[in-house]
């Protein structure tokens, strides 16, 4: 269990190796690792284990943006260690690459990322996987600094001239910052400067519902992910609070098994929770996740006023309808009268809804005006199909496209939210298909019955043992019962065709299920350094709900 | 905690993001084709490397680095590229590491001319340089240059600046694995590096320590409070390396004791009160307050943001804590399931893990394993498995979801899921008696679906439950007897024959097993062999107990063993599992002349009773499957035939056909991969790892016998230890090293009792110098001023120091541990 990180592998989109990189030992090489991993079946699970290959080799591979990163192990290694440093890969490529992560940008900067790679980890050990560290040791030469700075990650201070210039200079003078103090802080790099001085934060939510078929929620949980986006001077320490309905008590109900980045003072947050004191690493970071039960009284954790779940859109399923129970009915239902929407406005208005428009600036102007009105966007109903299922015939919906090809696994319908919410804050849409099943049930269904029907009619009573005569019935009765049996038999059928679930995505910008607010963030003077007078750097707060096929119907 | 990039997907629009990527894909076609990157001719990019312009030679390292990620040929450059470790410029010098890193394998010989521009970087004035080019130097695979990397070390434990401690610290594992024979030295300086002050330099000598010498536990004791102090502010990646040497530790240094506390006084035995009203005892771990330190310190890194270190911690607690320890790192582990889909799989292996032995404080988060039509098999399938595995232990409301849960799944599409879950139900009633009669009614409904896959799955599972509880059940069986009519799946008919059969002999004046081969043997030639086999098995059956009920006044004798031996290959198995006892035990005695007897005599009885219906029958079945295509079946029917082939004499019949089988018990499906240590792989990967792990497993160690475990003032921290060197406490290995040098002192004349080099040879085997040693050396003389407090616990290693250089050096280091003592002022 005492291994490191034997190597590890950058595949693009194709599976064309674009990185190959060996801390120690002798791993199998990417091009040999490549097929057996691809050999097996999909989906494939973050760890697999390769008895054949010389040595054993444990695979951990990973995802993102349609890039496959791998890492072999030959000892045993604790997964988690391998996976967790392989997102931080990706984490720190980001930061120094951009956002998204390509092929392309990653093949046109080999020395960064080599020196990234030097630094993340020597000769196995996993030692520097702080961006913020990374940076004190890492130069980003010219146009990449270029590209960092269109991304808007901040790359030092623009009045010191370019970053690599300074910072080479500095070292061959034997003056670099980093060196001569300790890192007091170590997410933190040193002598950060900035000429305007901005803080965001960005709360999301990403929903987990499961309502029975009756429409009863089984399960709803919201998982909360605090983003913050610090570009401060100097050494900033900030105090950031929280507030949820229903007061101190709430929050500390509605906020569950919190996480915290490593800066965050957890004794401040024991003693009064909701209020967190950090000193901040520079650039973007995750500050916190939490989760938020949204059905408090189900689990027996005592009573909550807000129990009542609230989802800005749902399905409903009903299946096996229609004269052979072929047809299937997805209704939407929609609902943008968002409960906590109305101080939302009064909170979140004014001058941080300026700062969430002017910085948003770039990607959609209509986002500015969300903190008064939460805005229900992106709407898909994902309806999985059994694999037997050949074809869906008429997919007929009474708004929004749906698209199914024989194959798909899923039928996919989009919605507009424009378009199906009514003014008074509710609608909905229809989606009705049908299924057809595979060509042979039909064939087949004669060889079955005829089995069934040699055989006598036989009636066991469960309390005493009789037999009922031999079936006595006519022939043209048999027949008609057949034909009876035989509808009966397709609609049993076709009820194995049914989809068994149906899942909706969509966003809210605005609103958030927990209620959870951002009450105010300011900076503790007496304790930060380097930072002007009178700076008010907290420029404003996003909330966003996510549900990535979140909200989920069982029928 | 999800990861920064994924958030930030969420919270840039779609748009913006394929646009980006086409824009960027644009600048990268155009940056690839101004700047030709694969065409480049070998001849220019040589001229680059040796250009006397920096920007010219960072632009052929460039390409040359580039190459080298492509797994492009470029060790024709690495003469060209090896010149340039000299240059000035730090960009230039990094690239060239990289790049020597990569290929010194193969050009040892040329990697050899830089170790020396290198060796002097040791001694650059910025530290940053002087930690990269110790790093770079032990991370050369050429074994001839270990005793240098070690000098090297030995130098940076020293430094002031902590990044080259740390340098020093991670370049242990890597000398070593250059060169074993090093390991005295390393393990010196480790144990410097595991007393350094500072957590940052004190991690990473940790997680060389696991590497190099992961049981050398003697090391650890005088550091061991230390560290746990430090293991809050330690980085994440050694905070695991921690944990994990705790484990290890405190199973070999703390016995387990135990103590008889009275019953009520449970919840106090932190505090220091003891009820005393009670009468009820109760056993209790008391923990050495050694332990309860480094648990109280897990503590706060449960609300880590490294799924890694939850798990670690929660380790830390499964093999060393009282169990309610575990209870607090719950939540936490509940909390990693919000991650990416990779962590929440690993964390699940963990979760069951831990559930398997103390389920209850899991009840509370059932909601949390409902799975989502989103999971891939491998996260449903253990999943499931934790709702079974709680089904027991939850409340009425919880049991009824979960029910309704797995009857959901049981009728999807999915067949592997289907599977899954008509087991999970079979497991739930089987654990919790009181909810089986619910679920057998649920497995019921199934059996009429129209799905065989689920029939044959569900009949399985009531098989199981059915044999737990038989007495129960007549009525069930009649019942599934009556799906015969509609069954059409092989091992569903199969399974319902055979139960019919088990039950042919209860009740004989009102049993359906005889009908039931009655109608079974008209469409017997339709049947699938597998359902063919069951219903001669149940003729065979039926026969005997016809046979018992006739014969019940005569009394065959025991049947010969030789018969039994011969027959007794377990063929009576309904699905060919191993279900079935062995017969062989319960044959008793032969008696062949006794048996020949009493078979000459009952033979004409029976034959007159003759023609009785299930005798015809018998007949009937025997003749079909003596003309069966399928040879197995044949040769059943013909070992039933003989078996019974004298009516007289069932003994042997009744013992081989009618034996009382086991009740199976269907285990939970990770219940055998239970024993691997949490956190590691061969938890994961489980009986394909080998019934051992994988290669590298340790299994955490037994807890040592009370009296044999080291003395707990061992771990006494003395301050002045960590400077002074002389009172601090040692091993008894140490002591007597000690002990030697301090006699070598007073018969040699050295001022300082800790720096007496000479004496030390006795203990160790001497090394022999090479030239580069005393090159080496000669270095060592010039830097001195940067060598740093523990200076002096390098004492025992001083057989290359010299002796004039002690009053220097002394006041050196004054100066050193203000300026040490200015960098804590500093971090706090």
């Amino acid at each position: 269990m005492s291994g490191g990180i034997e190597a590890v592998y950058i595949f693009d989109q194709h599976n064309n190796p674009i990185l190959e990189h060996v801390y120690y030992s002798r791993p199998l090489a990417a091009r040999d690792i490549l097929p057996l991993y691809l050999a097996h079946p999909e989906p494939r699970p973050p760890l697999i284990y390769l008895p054949n290959t010389n040595p054993p080799t444990l695979v951990f591979s990973l995802i993102h943006d349609q890039l496959l990163f791998i890492s072999p192990a030959s000892v045993d290694t604790e997964p988690l260690l391998v996976l967790e440093f392989l997102h931080r890969v990706v984490d720190v490529l980001e930061e120094f690459l951009g956002a998204p992560l390509l092929a392309s940008k990653i093949e046109g900067a080999y020395d960064v990322v080599a020196q990234l790679f030097l630094e993340m980890c020597d000769a196995g050990t996993v030692c520097n996987t702080e961006p913020n560290a990374l940076r004190d040791f890492v130069d980003v030469p010219g146009w990449v600094g270029k590209l960092l700075g269109g991304v808007g990650l901040p790359v030092s201070s623009p009045a010191l001239g370019s970053s690599s210039g300074s910072l080479s200079l500095q070292r061959q003078h034997g003056l670099a910052p980093s060196s001569t103090s300790t890192p007091a802080l170590p997410w933190r790099r040193s002598n950060v400067r900035h000429t305007s001085n901005e803080i965001y934060v960005d709360i999301v939510e990403t929903l987990s519902v499961i309502l029975a078929p009756s429409g009863r929620p089984l399960s709803a949980f919201a998982n909360g992910s605090i983003a913050c986006t610090a570009k401060v001077s100097g050494v900033p320490d900030l105090l950031l609070t929280l507030t949820a309905p229903g007061g101190k008590a709430g929050l500390d109900k509605t906020l569950e098994l919190p996480v915290f980045h490593p800066c965050v003072r957890l004794a401040r947050w024991r003693e009064q929770p909701g209020v967190l004191s950090f000193v901040p690493p520079d650039g973007r970071f995750m500050l916190a996740g939490y989760e938020v039960d949204l059905l408090p009284n189900t689990t027996g954790k005592g009573m909550n006023s807000a129990s009542s779940l609230h989802l800005p859109a749902s399905v409903e399923m009903k299946t096996s309808l229609g004269l052979n129970g072929a047809d299937f009915e997805a209704r939407l239902l929609l609902s943008t009268n968002f409960p906590s929407s109305a101080t939302a406005g009064s909170l979140g208005a004014g001058a941080r809804g300026g700062g969430i428009s002017s910085r948003l600036g770039n990607s959609s102007p209509a986002f500015g005006g969300s903190s008064n009105q939460p805005l229900l966007e992106a709407i898909v109903v994902t309806i999985p199909i059994p694999s037997s299922v050949r074809n869906l015939t008429d997919l007929r919906a009474s708004r929004g496209e749906a698209h199914y090809s024989p194959g798909d696994k899923a039928v996919e319908w989009r919605v507009s939210a424009k378009e199906a919410v009514l003014p008074n804050g509710t609608g909905g849409a229809t989606l009705r298909c049908t299924v057809v099943g595979p060509l042979s049930e039909d064939d087949d269904n004669d060889l079955d019955s005829g089995f069934r029907l040699t055989a006598d009619t036989v009636d066991y009573n469960e309390d005493t043992y009789q037999t009922s005569s031999l079936a006595n019935a006519t022939d043209n009765a048999a027949s008609s019962k057949q034909n009876e049996q035989r509808d009966l038999r397709r609609i049993q059928l076709n009820k194995t065709l049914m989809p068994s679930s149906a899942a909706v995505s969509f966003t809210v910008k605005g609103w958030l299920p927990s209620g959870i607010r951002v009450d105010s963030l300011v900076i503790n003077t007496r304790t930060s350094k380097g930072l002007g007078e009178g700076v008010k750097p907290y420029k404003g707060v996003k909330y966003l709900t996510v549900s990535k096929q979140g909200v989920e119907t069982r029928c | 905690m999800e990861s920064i990039s994924k958030i930030s997907s969420m919270l840039e629009t779609a748009r913006d993001l394929t646009l980006e990527a086409a824009q960027s894909a644009g600048s990268a076609r155009a940056f690839k084709t101004n700047t030709p990157l694969r065409k480049i001719p070998p001849l220019q990019l040589k001229k680059l490397l040796d250009s006397r312009n920096d920007r010219d030679v960072l632009e052929g390292l460039r390409k040359v680095i580039s190459m080298m990620y492509r797994s492009q040929p470029c060790l024709t450059y690495f003469s060209a590229v090896i010149k340039n470790v000299a240059s000035a410029n730090v960009e230039i010098k990094k690239l060239v590491y990289i790049y020597l890193l990569q290929y010194a394998e193969t050009e040892p010989d040329l990697a050899l001319l830089s170790i020396n521009t290198i060796q002097k970087s040791l001694s650059d004035k910025d530290p940053q340089l002087r930690a990269l080019a110790l790093m770079v130097m032990s991370g050369i695979r050429v074994p001839v240059i270990s005793q240098i990397v070690s000098l090297g070390i030995k130098k940076g434990c020293g430094d002031m600046n902590i990044h080259v401690r740390r340098a020093a610290a991670l370049a242990i594992p890597k000398c070593y694995r250059l060169d074993p024979n090093t390991l005295p030295q390393l393990i010196e300086y480790l144990n410097i590096l595991l007393g350094d002050k500072q957590y940052y330099v004190a991690g990473a000598a940790v997680m060389a320590f696991m590497d190099v010498c992961p049981h050398r536990i003697d090391l650890i004791h005088k550091h061991y409070r230390g560290l746990i102090r430090k293991l809050v502010d330690m980085d994440e990646w050694s905070q695991l390396a921690t944990l994990r040497l705790m484990v290890y530790y405190a199973r070999k240094c703390f016995p387990r004791r135990k103590r008889k506390v009275k019953k009520n006084a449970a919840k106090d035995f932190y505090g220091d009160e003891v009820g005393d009203d009670n009468d009820e005892t109760e056993e209790i771990q008391v923990l050495d307050s050694d332990l309860e330190l480094l648990l109280n310190a897990c503590k706060s890194l449960l609300q880590s943001h490294n799924s890694a270190v939850v798990i670690a911690v929660a380790r830390c607690y499964f093999y060393l804590a009282p169990p309610e320890y575990i209870d607090a790192a719950v939540g936490p582990l509940i909390s990693l399931l919000r991650g990416s889909q990779d962590i929440k799989h690993i964390a699940l292996y963990n979760i069951v893990s831990i559930c398997l032995v103390r389920p209850n404080p899991f009840v509370r988060y059932v909601t949390h394993f409902l799975i989502h039509a989103t999971d891939p098999p491998h996260v449903w399938r253990l999943k499931l498995e934790i709702l079974t595995i709680l089904f027991p232990h939850c409340n009425a409301l919880f049991k009824g979801m979960i029910l309704s849960e797995l009857e959901h799944f049981s009728r999807g599409s999915d067949r592997e899921l289907v599977r899954e879950s008509v087991r999970s139900i079979g497991r739930c009633a089987q654990n919790d008696s009181a909810t089986s009669q619910r679920c057998l009614r649920l497995l019921l409904k199934q059996v009429s679906s129209t799905d065989g896959n689920l029939v044959a799955e569900s009949l399985t599972v009531i098989r199981h439950l059915i044999q737990q509880d038989p007495a129960s059940h007549i009525k069930t069986v009649i019942r599934l007897a009556k799906n015969l009519d509609t069954t059409t799946n092989a091992h569903a008919r199969a399974s319902i024959i055979w139960l019919v059969g088990e039950f042919a002999g209860i009740d004989p004046e009102n049993n359906i097993a005889a009908d039931v081969l009655r109608i079974l043997a008209k469409g017997f030639v339709h049947e699938p062999e597998a359902a063919k086999l069951q219903i001669v098995l149940l003729a065979a059956k039926v026969y005997v107990h016809h046979l018992n009920r006739l014969g019940g006044t005569i009394q065959p004798p025991l049947a010969p063993s030789q018969l039994s031996d011969a027959n007794n290959d377990g063929n009576t198995l309904p699905l060919g599992d191993d279900k079935e006892t062995d017969a062989e035990g319960q044959t008793v005695d032969v008696n062949p002349y006794l048996y020949d007897s009493v078979a000459r005599a009952s033979l004409p009885q029976n034959e007159g009773d003759g023609e009785h219906p299930i005798i015809i029958l018998w007949r009937y079945i025997l003749l079909l499957a003596r003309y069966d295509t399928s040879y197995d079946i044949r040769d059943r029917a013909r070992l039933y035939k003989s078996l019974l082939a004298n009516p007289a004499s069932t003994q042997l019949a009744s013992l081989l056909l009618l034996a009382p089988k086991p009740v199976p018990h269907a285990p939970s499906p990770s219940e055998y991969r239970k024993d691997f240590m949490l956190g590691s792989a061969s938890l994961a990967v489980g009986e394909e790892g080998g019934l051992n792990g994988l290669r590298g497993y340790e299994p955490p160690p037994d807890w040592v016998e009370d009296g044999t475990q080291p003395d707990a003032a061992l771990r006494q921290e003395d301050y002045r230890a960590e400077f002074g060197g002389e009172k601090k406490i040692t091993t008894a290995g140490e002591r007597l090293d000690e002990a030697a040098k301090t006699a070598a002192a007073s018969s040699g004349s050295a001022i300082n009792p800790g720096m007496n080099g000479v004496g030390v040879g006795t203990g160790r085997p001497s090394k022999a110098k090479t030239l580069d040693d005393w090159l080496a050396e000669d270095e060592d003389e010039g830097e001195e001023e940067e060598s740093g407090d523990e200076e002096e616990d390098e004492s025992e290693e001083g057989s290359e120091e010299e002796e004039g250089e002690e009053d220097e050096e002394e006041e050196e280091e004054e100066e050193e541990t203000e300026s040490e003592e200015e960098h804590d002022r500093l971090v706090k």
